[in-house]
């Protein structure tokens, strides 16, 4: 019996190949969505699980208030470096402690004896005992030796391999260049571990111990923050470790306090309080101190991903209801042949696993296909079949397989097997309309969320064309930025090289932007501007508009001590015709200086079309002034800079030997500030793309559902004397019904979904009307193709057909 | 081997009484060939849906061989359709998405017959009907009094005391019609299998041994047929 229903199964999919395919394809579909969602969900669960035995390692987290965005207390993962050693001294928990510096700078520079340096980015500074916490697994060399000695370093595999094409490569040494002029540190490499393979949440290709770990600050009143992590022999009591921790860390406060003649009470007051705890490794990935842990970052998709499973199912239930009238007949007869309800029951639900398997392997083969997209999209690397835990991800797989299969497969098939024979025999069957209401509210549904994503992409399609057409206020062609310090004898050797017209720096431009707020007093009145330090010809660099007055200049001798520009928004902010105005501003011995305005000039982006420009105001040293923050920009005079480019690495090879040249482009540094907004966009599309199509076949589904039931009243209606084109009218006026009511339906809620996304730009278009009469009509007109697909083959039919067995 | 007693069968519409059936009595051995004869809405295809039970009656016992079945289990009823009765249709009803060769295997599967066992009786069916050639075809492949052949092979198949055939020959032209009709009184004859047939026309009738006229849902004649 088995074999022969599987045969009808496979008979009947084929016969009806166009519904096999659209229910299939519409599984697969919402499969696929949530089947990469769980990836995702695996992905970020498997942070820090490569060896069984990071159970014993944990992060210490203190709570200070040092390094916050908002100023507050925060349970972070640096601490006071005096804290390891606190740790080993007197809490036998922990028997290993390790610190390891933050990195900073955008990678370190690494030489290999005469070769060209390389940038090389995740080498970390450890005490020696960082091996003594976290189980690498040793290729070269050995745990417990390896960094002993100061200037040593241990690489991973993958890194050794990059540098050397080998990873033979124990006891050679390379210098490490941490900036431009650093004199560097010549490391020996005694160690190669292998990669993990599971995402880290210390991710580093190096550890290296140059010493400047193993001491903390001489002076009690200056801290060193650096990660520390211990190792507990097998398990621990976390709480009671904690409750030791916190003891040894408040008694450490009050000597500390004591030595720098401070109050205790003084400073735990207005809630703070001292802390400190460990938390295990594994913890630390879902715990991150300032933002939301990735779990709440995805409720939403994880929300929209499961909606559109169920969606995908319901579409499911519905088509194949809606074509069970064609299997009546079959359970009609096997009832009377003696077949058992149970066994018709089993039968079509063996059909619809059929149906879910072909979704299943058809869901598998789009995420092979979108694994790439998706993970250059969010910047991870997921795989399906190269997965470490693929045993777990099939286990889940079947899981959602089965309860797909029994939510899709349970409702026809107990339609199905439910018909009475008689009726069924007779030839009058599946005439009811029943739950048509809950199927159209299903589809009005869909039709909401679709729309609202069509209206959603196009609104956002006119802010991204507006922001990236949008003028930046300066000339970001021929204009780049070599991220390095101003030093006058490199930016004069720079300028003399045909082909570079200026030379300059400043504390604010595009891809590295530092604000510092500067408060001034004029006419009487307090105004907090945002201070921007520049070399004498940077606006002009830059390409900035004046809109009066003037731009500095060599040829104004006070242009170097008390002159400024101001931005039209500071200029605003002030009053009118401020050119000549003068202000004060207090420095920090109490003097008030006074500064005149020069020039005014229009506001230009230096940050994310969601910020607005700061009032600012713009000052010169010929320094770079006090804050030097790593911006040369260099303007070439020709479009061809690319042999300038390479004459100006030649000058930074000359002076910086050890350390490589890199720059930017600003067309590059503004693609970046694009980004996260396209990749924001890029999901809302995909999204969309998976919605519409779901719900087109939501409707496709209805459509042959009550096509299939008014099939008679058709018939009837042909016989009286209606055309083909009446019927098909007849019956997409129904349908349009529904779709309107979701167009009226959606537009609000999208109207304030899509208002609230523009307010985050500072810059933005006023809200359009046509994306929203435009996906109306988008959704009209497909919905009406769809439904006339289906109305269609009803109307052509014979009638008598329909009517033979009255 | 069927004993009915007093059926009624009626539909209630705002409180009036729709009669199919009034009060049929009648008692129907082993072994003969009844034709249910009437006019339209007479009540006769209800009266075989009821002695197939496929539906029950308002009103009034059915014995089936001996034993009550005026309101049966599910599980009972199918037994009694895997073993004993075997139905045969106006509109042939044969399962479209089985071959002429499954479409007969079908009840056998039901009442679990052995494979070996199986393909002997289809084997002996397809070859008594003269369908050998015909049994990896679709039923849409054959003529209408093929498929009607196929239906009756079906029927046959699971071996049952008695056939319940409503307009057997209603879809087929009347050469097909007699040979139909024929094969009916021949498994009548030889194989003593209990024949009840719904029929409008008075040749086929002829072919039984015994006519119940129906009108209005009384039984107004049962005669005998003289052969």
């Amino acid at each position: 019996m088995f074999k022969l229903n599987l045969k009808i199964a496979w008979r009947n999919l084929w016969k009806n190949k166009v519904y096999a395919a659209i229910n299939i394809g519409g599984l697969a579909l919402g499969l696929t969505a949530f089947v990469l969602m769980l990836l995702y969900i695996n992905y970020e669960k498997s942070y820090d699980s490569w060896s069984p035995e990071l159970k014993n390692v944990y992060q210490i987290r203190e709570k200070h208030d040092f390094f916050t965005p908002d100023n507050k207390e925060h349970w972070q993962e640096i601490s006071n470096s005096r804290i390891a050693g606190i740790i080993k001294e007197s809490v036998p928990q922990f028997t290993a402690v390790t610190k390891i510096d933050q990195e900073w700078g955008n990678g370190f520079s690494v030489k290999i004896d005469h070769a060209d340096p390389v940038m090389v980015k995740g080498i970390k500074d450890a005490d020696s005992a960082f091996f003594n916490v976290f189980p690498y697994q040793f290729i070269q060399g050995t745990a417990a030796n390896a960094l002993k000695e100061p200037n040593t370093v241990v690489i991973k595999q993958s890194l050794a391999n990059k540098l050397y094409g080998t990873d033979h490569v124990l006891g050679k040494e390379f210098k490490l260049v941490r900036w431009r002029d650093d004199t560097g540190n010549s490391l020996k490499i005694t160690g190669v571990i292998a990669d993990v393979n599971t995402p880290e949440s210390i991710q580093f290709n190096a550890v290296s111990h140059t010493g400047d770990q193993d001491h903390d600050p001489d002076q009690i009143g200056s801290s060193h923050y650096t990660q520390i992590y211990a190792k507990s022999e097998g398990d621990i009591d976390t709480l009671s470790a904690n409750k030791s921790l916190q003891k040894v860390y408040v008694d450490f406060k009050k000597k500390s306090f004591a030595a720098e003649k401070l109050n205790f009470k003084d400073v735990y007051k207005d809630g703070k309080s001292p802390g400190l705890k460990a938390i295990s490794l594994k913890d630390v990935h879902p715990n991150p101190p300032f933002s939301l842990n990735w779990l709440d970052k995805l409720k939403p998709v994880i929300g929209i991903s499961i909606f559109l499973l169920v969606v995908s199912i319901i579409n499911f239930i519905n088509l194949a209801t809606a074509q069970s009238v064609q299997r009546a007949k079959e359970v009609g007869v096997k009832k009377v042949l003696g077949a058992y309800k149970k066994q018709l029951i089993l039968q079509f639900l063996i059909e619809s696993t059929l149906q879910s398997i072909s979704a299943l392997f058809l869901s598998v083969i789009l995420i092979e296909i979108l694994l790439p997209a998706f993970n250059h999209q969010f910047n991870i690397t997921l795989s399906f079949w190269h997965n470490e835990y693929l045993f777990s991800i099939v286990l889940q797989l079947i899981a959602v397989f089965i309860v797909v299969t029994l939510l899709a497969g349970c409702y026809p098939a107990w339609i199905l097997s439910n018909y009475n024979p008689v009726s069924v025999l007779k030839g009058n069957y599946g005439n009811s309309l029943k739950g048509i209401t809950l199927r159209n509210v299903l589809v009005i549904f869909q039709f909401i969320i679709s729309v609202t994503f069509i209206i959603a992409i196009g609104v956002m399609h006119l802010q991204t064309k507006y922001i990236s057409g949008k003028d930046l206020g300066f000339d970001r062609d021929k204009l780049i930025n070599l991220r390095t310090g101003y030093d006058q004898n490199f930016a004069d050797k720079i300028r003399r090289i045909p082909g570079v017209q200026y030379v300059s720096t400043t504390t604010q431009v595009m891809g590295n932007a530092f604000n510092n707020k500067s408060k001034i007093i004029y006419k009487g009145r307090e105004v907090n501007l945002n201070g921007v330090t520049v070399t004498m010809d940077a606006l002009q660099t830059l390409g900035v508009k004046l809109v009066s007055g003037r731009l500095f200049a060599k040829e104004y001798v006070q242009d170097t001590i008390n002159s400024v520009v101001l931005n039209e928004a500071a200029a605003g902010l002030l009053g009118k015709n401020m050119v000549g105005q003068t202000y004060g501003k207090v420095d920090y011995q109490g003097k008030t200086i006074t500064f005149q305005v020069v020039g005014v000039i229009k506001n230009y982006h230096n940050e994310g079309f969601d910020k607005a420009v700061l009032p600012t105001v713009y000052k010169v040293s010929h320094l770079g002034g006090t804050s030097n923050t790593n911006n040369l920009l260099v303007r070439f005079d020709t479009k061809n800079y690319k042999g300038v480019i390479n004459k100006i690495e030649g000058e930074w090879k000359k002076l910086y030997p050890d350390f490589p040249f890199q720059y930017q482009s600003m067309d590059d540094a503004f693609s970046e500030i694009l980004e996260e907004n396209k990749r924001f966009m890029n999901m809302v599309v995909l999204f969309s793309v998976v919605s519409v199509s779901l719900s087109l076949l939501g409707l496709f589904a209805l459509s042959t559902f009550v096509a299939k039931r008014r099939t008679k009243e058709i018939a009837v209606r042909k016989v009286l004397g209606a055309s083909n084109f009446q019927i098909v009218n007849l019956l997409n006026k129904s349908f349009l019904i529904l779709v309107v009511t979701a167009n009226l339906i959606s537009w609000p809620i999208a109207y304030i979904l899509v208002k609230k996304w523009l307010e985050g730009f500072a810059y933005r278009i006023d809200l359009p009307l046509y994306p929203f009469l435009l996906s109306s009509i988008i959704s009209i007109v497909i919905a009406v193709l769809t439904v006339s697909i289906q109305a269609r083959k009803t109307a052509i039919a014979e009638p008598v057909a329909a009517l033979k067995y009255e | 081997m069927i004993q009915l007693t007093n059926i009624e069968k009626y539909y209630a519409n705002k409180g009036v009484k729709n009669y199919v059936l009034r009060l049929v009595t009648t008692t129907i051995n082993q072994g003969e060939f009844v034709s249910i004869m009437g006019p339209s809405g007479a009540g006769k295809s209800t009266l075989l849906n009821i002695i197939g039970m496929l539906e029950e009656p308002t009103y009034g016992t059915y014995h089936f061989m001996g034993e009550d079945v005026t309101s049966l289990s599910e599980r009972k009823r199918i037994e009694l359709y895997r073993n004993h009765i075997g139905f045969v249709f106006q509109a042939y009803h044969l399962i479209d998405e089985m071959t002429v060769y499954e479409n007969i295997e079908a009840p056998l599967l039901y009442k679990k017959v052995g494979s070996a066992e199986r393909a002997s009786r289809i084997a002996d069916l397809l070859d008594r009907f003269n369908i050998v050639a015909k049994k990896d075809l679709f039923p849409n492949q054959l003529s209408g009094g093929q498929q009607q052949l196929v239906g009756i092979a079906r029927a046959l198949a699971a071996q049952p005391s008695i056939i319940l055939a409503d307009e057997p020959t209603g879809n087929l032209q009347s050469a097909q019609a007699e040979e139909i009709m024929s094969l009916f009184k021949k498994l009548n004859e030889e194989e003593g299998i209990t024949i009840i047939q719904v029929t409008h026309s008075e040749k086929n009738a002829q072919y039984g041994n015994r006519i119940l006229h129906i009108a209005d849902g009384v039984v107004k004649e049962d005669v005998a047929v003289l052969s």
